[in-house]
């Protein structure tokens, strides 16, 4: 180091689609709230599955924040993903922005899910009519690339692009990857994820997880870290956040709300949900140690919360594992129990939640949960206020992948403008 | 092939199915005063444009020439499908 | 802190021969591997024509568990990482598992299988509702794209970060670069990185035939790959999959290793001008390939081969042409450029690692693979393009480049194994 202050990379912006709503406020609202929007499963041709609760995505109007030349073209995870993308840039008042160079802008995704609605249907096209029925973007829309290459298209952000197609816990290893975009010399990078997974072929696809909430009541399909966990509700929807270079974020005024500080991710085997203790254990490990965290400086935690006994165990042991005595002290939530999980994205929303959070100082709660039967201090209830500067997030993939992320209020100056 | 002369496809049509097809939408009278100007002035590119030719395609039991995709403008474009569709080629 | 990183082993699984062996003598010999469909029947596709594997799992020794439980695409990609991994002598008992990483790319992932089990579901395209209970064991596995990494980890141990990369048809050139900086940053010591693909299913042949990208040539199927060639009427598709081992070059050195080549810099960019064209004059790739060499620390007159993306439309074969002559200047046309398509076909997001594979076996060999079909001159494609014939040449280092839909440009720089810090 030449004496140089390092590049971080700071949240400027974001957007967020989900089940409780359009819009970054309404996500909060409902989330700080303790609302759930979990509720049967009614989207056309999805009602016979013995999937009878999930996050739907309502009131979503499309037309209303994407072009229509890009929706005819693009699945509803892209719509989700693009509508995100563009409030967050708005957020980050980056909606009009002159960029010095269309090379300072990056875009990174993560989707486990692709196309699915408009993939069924291309393919009922081709089995059903034959192949000259078969559209023009059908080879741009269902594959898992579509998100990050329309919004680049669409932006003009010619900076270095990616896709991660993975597991939940892409979600966060996107971030991560965005993050060091910035520090390696890229400005800006939009990052997140969106999916869309409830249409009849994805959720037959789904049925085969085990792992999966075949629950009929909305209210008990997804409680982890009880003694009635049975699984998690999937969801659809997604979020987008502004990652700027933090100098150059302050220099045009822009309000840093939380540092990405560190990122581990490891692997410990799909559906090995005991041996994700140790994985996740090593994860949290290398997040703190590239944030240069010490264990008790961890404020709050927003768990993967699976819902499956096993994992829950074995969360609730990474946590031990990792920091210590202070795992019983921490706050940990899971504000995910409100939406469902929306595979890559729902690690992507509970960043969100815990940038809001550390804004706001408070924690929101875990939706559905009232008595947990692990050693930890899982909040329920009303939201609690705590002056919170350092926030841990944790996530598993349902193909074993592990992944964690520490947020920091603020930038390297504190958390103030 | 018989009853040629009902295939007429018009400025109409076109504009209906590139709303349609490719979501581009087009004010009927700039586009009919337009109709020499390229299509990228209205904001369809080469895959709407592949879009609306399979969809004539299959809407009339005809293989279009293989022209038709490479037209630059809507009035290029009708002149050379409507050709095609009175000669049944 | 920026790590030197090795290829200490390369696997392949690619159409006309399982193996690297194999897959050189076709290169070398300029052999193609394109053929008329017989994964399925093709009548009434405009493009009837592909690169297969003829790839007997068993003979590769997958056991039917495996086999049931994974797609063909991740089938190549097990049988290609033993052969990597076999070939790097890593011993993965003496190796961290925290410390070892898996990086995988897949353009269209599991939806060969996706389509098999949708026509069972769906009784053949007849109901939107589909049946549940037609469904196949596994399906599961099919529709997450994660699969894939997730496979080849399990099979070697890794417990490190595992990631499947999706951009497109630059996956395999991507998954090799992310996996790169895992190693340059330290994340990671050893990292197992490559792509797969097997996209050869009625849906993905109808949604190229949709966009009149794949060439209608079923007459001549064995000349129908025609790169950089004046009559060049689109590609052809392909499947297969190719694995490198990855390692800090210190790491590779203490355990005795053989260094087949380093991978010196990568970059990657997007066009922002349309999800499936290009723009005329490759600005974007040309500042991936500048900022890879930056990066590499190298001069643009050491690359001594470029293997092209070379997919044989028209756009893409002069778009890239323009690129590499605004990127290297006059070197440009002191250089060889050939595609590989042209013999095995273009397999979507596993052939950019396919061709880092033939890019470490040119450098290994000195030779560079030549572009099969390439006959007639086109005016807008005037570089050495390596016709017909493999060619002897000393190389230091090599340059590959692949576009991508999405708008994606990305290059690699490797070089050989004597070069000094």
């Amino acid at each position: 180091m030449s004496g140089r202050e390092p590049r971080r990379a700071v949240v400027t912006g974001i957007g967020a689609v989900t089940p409780h709503g359009i819009g970054t406020e309404v996500f909060w609202k409902t989330t700080v709230g303790g609302g759930s929007s979990l509720a049967a499963l009614d989207r056309g041709g999805c009602e016979g599955y013995p999937l009878r609760v999930a996050g739907q995505v309502r009131g979503f109007d499309p037309a209303a924040l994407v072009e229509e030349t890009f929706l005819v073209q693009t699945d509803r995870f892209t719509h989700f993903a693009m509508a995100a993308a563009r409030l967050a840039l708005e957020d980050a008042l980056l909606a009009d922005a002159d960029f010095d160079s269309p090379y300072s802008v990056g875009v990174v995704t993560a989707a486990g899910s692709g196309g699915g609605e408009f993939g069924q249907r291309e393919l009922q096209n081709l089995w059903g009519q034959g192949s000259k029925y078969v559209g023009p973007y059908q080879s741009i829309a269902w594959f898992y690339a579509a998100s990050t290459g329309q919004i680049s298209i669409r932006h003009g952000f010619k900076g270095p692009c990616g896709v991660v197609a993975s597991d939940e816990a892409g979600g966060l290893d996107a971030l991560a990857q965005a993050a060091r975009t910035v520090r390696h010399g890229t400005d800006t990078v939009v990052v997140g994820a969106a999916e869309a997974p409830l249409a009849p072929y994805s959720i037959v696809c789904q049925l085969g997880y085990p792992e999966l909430s075949r629950a009929t009541r909305p209210d008990h399909a997804y409680r982890p870290f009880t003694s009635e966990a049975c699984g998690f509700a999937p969801a659809e929807g997604g979020a987008v956040l502004v990652l700027e270079e933090e100098r150059a974020a302050r220099a045009r005024g822009a309000e840093v709300r939380a540092t990405v500080a560190g990122h581990g991710a490891t692997f410990t085997g799909a559906s090995r949900w005991a041996e994700s203790r140790d994985g996740l254990a090593h994860a949290i490990d290398i997040a703190l140690g590239e944030a240069g965290c010490r264990p008790e400086d961890v404020d709050v935690v927003y768990a993967d919360a699976l819902g499956v006994p096993e994992a829950d165990r074995a969360e609730a042991g990474a946590l031990a594992d990792a920091l210590g005595p202070h795992a019983r002290r921490v706050p940990v939530t899971a504000p995910k129990t409100g939406t469902g999980r929306a595979y890559c994205a729902a690690p992507v929303l509970d960043v969100t939640a815990a940038v809001l959070g550390l804004q706001h100082g408070l924690i929101p709660p875990t939706p559905h949960v009232t008595d947990p039967c692990h050693d930890l201090d899982l909040v329920t209830g009303p939201a609690r206020a705590v002056e919170a500067r350092t926030a841990l997030v944790l996530s598993r993939g349902l193909m074993g992948c592990n992944a964690a992320l520490v947020l920091r209020k603020g930038g390297a100056r504190g958390p103030h403008r | 092939m018989t009853d040629q002369v009902s295939y007429e496809v018009t400025l109409e049509d076109l504009a209906a199915l590139m709303k349609r097809t490719a979501g581009v939408s087009v004010d009927p009278d700039q586009f009919a005063r337009q109709a020499d100007a390229g299509f990228d002035t209205f904001g369809l590119d080469s895959l709407g444009l592949l879009g609306i030719v399979a969809e004539l395609e299959k809407r009339y039991g005809l293989s279009m020439p293989p022209d038709a995709e490479r037209c630059k403008s809507p009035a290029e474009f009708l002149a050379l499908i409507n050709s095609a569709l009175t000669t049944g080629v | 802190m920026s790590r030197r990183v090795a290829v200490t082993g390369i696997g392949v699984v690619a159409p006309g021969g399982t193996g690297v062996t194999r897959f050189w003598d076709l290169l070398s010999q300029g052999r193609t591997a394109t053929r008329r469909i017989s994964l399925f029947d093709p009548a009434g596709l405009r493009s009837q024509i592909a690169a297969e594997c003829d790839f007997d799992p068993a003979a590769h020794g997958l056991d039917p568990t495996t086999v049931e439980r994974c797609d063909r695409y991740v089938q190549f990609a097990l049988v290609a990482a033993r052969e990597a991994v076999q070939h790097a002598g890593l011993d993965m008992t003496r190796e961290n598992p925290w410390r070892t990483g898996v990086s995988l790319g897949t353009a269209v992932g599991g939806t060969t299988r996706l389509e098999q089990d949708y026509v069972l579901v769906s009784e053949r395209g007849a109901r939107w509702d589909v049946d549940a209970r037609k469904a196949g064991p596994a399906l599961e596995r099919a529709f997450s794209p994660s699969t894939l990494a997730s496979a080849v980890a399990e099979e070697f141990g890794a417990h490190g970060p595992v990631q499947t990369v999706s951009t497109g048809c630059t996956s395999g050139l991507d998954a090799v670069g992310y996996a790169h900086q895992a190693v340059a940053d330290g994340r990671v010591d050893v990292c197992i990185a490559g792509a797969s693909d097997s996209p050869i299913s009625p849906i993905t042949m109808a949604c190229f035939d949709a966009i009149k990208a794949t060439s209608p040539n079923n007459d001549d199927p064995a000349h129908a790959s025609r790169p950089f060639d004046a009559h060049r009427n689109g590609f052809v598709m392909g499947e297969g999959a190719a694995v490198l081992v990855l390692e800090e070059l210190e790491h590779a050195r203490a355990r005795g290793a053989q260094v087949l080549c380093e991978i010196a810099g990568y970059a990657t960019f997007g066009n922002a001008h349309h999800m499936t064209g290009l723009t005329k004059d490759g600005l974007e790739m040309a500042r991936a390939i500048e900022t890879a060499l930056d990066e590499a620390r190298l001069d643009p007159t050491v690359i001594d081969y470029v293997n092209a993306h070379g997919s044989g439309t028209k756009q893409n074969d002069r778009h890239e042409t323009a690129a590499v002559k605004r990127a290297l200047g006059e070197h440009a046309y002191k250089t060889p450029m050939s595609s590989i398509k042209s013999m095995v076909g273009h397999s979507l997001g596993a052939i950019g690692s396919i061709e880092l594979v033939a890019c470490v076996l040119a450098l290994t060999h000195q030779v560079v693979p030549p572009t099969a079909n390439y006959e007639t001159p086109d005016p807008e494609c005037d570089l050495d393009y390596v016709p017909r014939e493999a060619r002897e040449r000393r190389l230091r280092g090599v340059l590959s480049v692949g576009s991508g839909f999405g708008g994606f440009q990305s290059a690699v720089v490797l070089t050989g194994p004597e070069r000094k810090a």
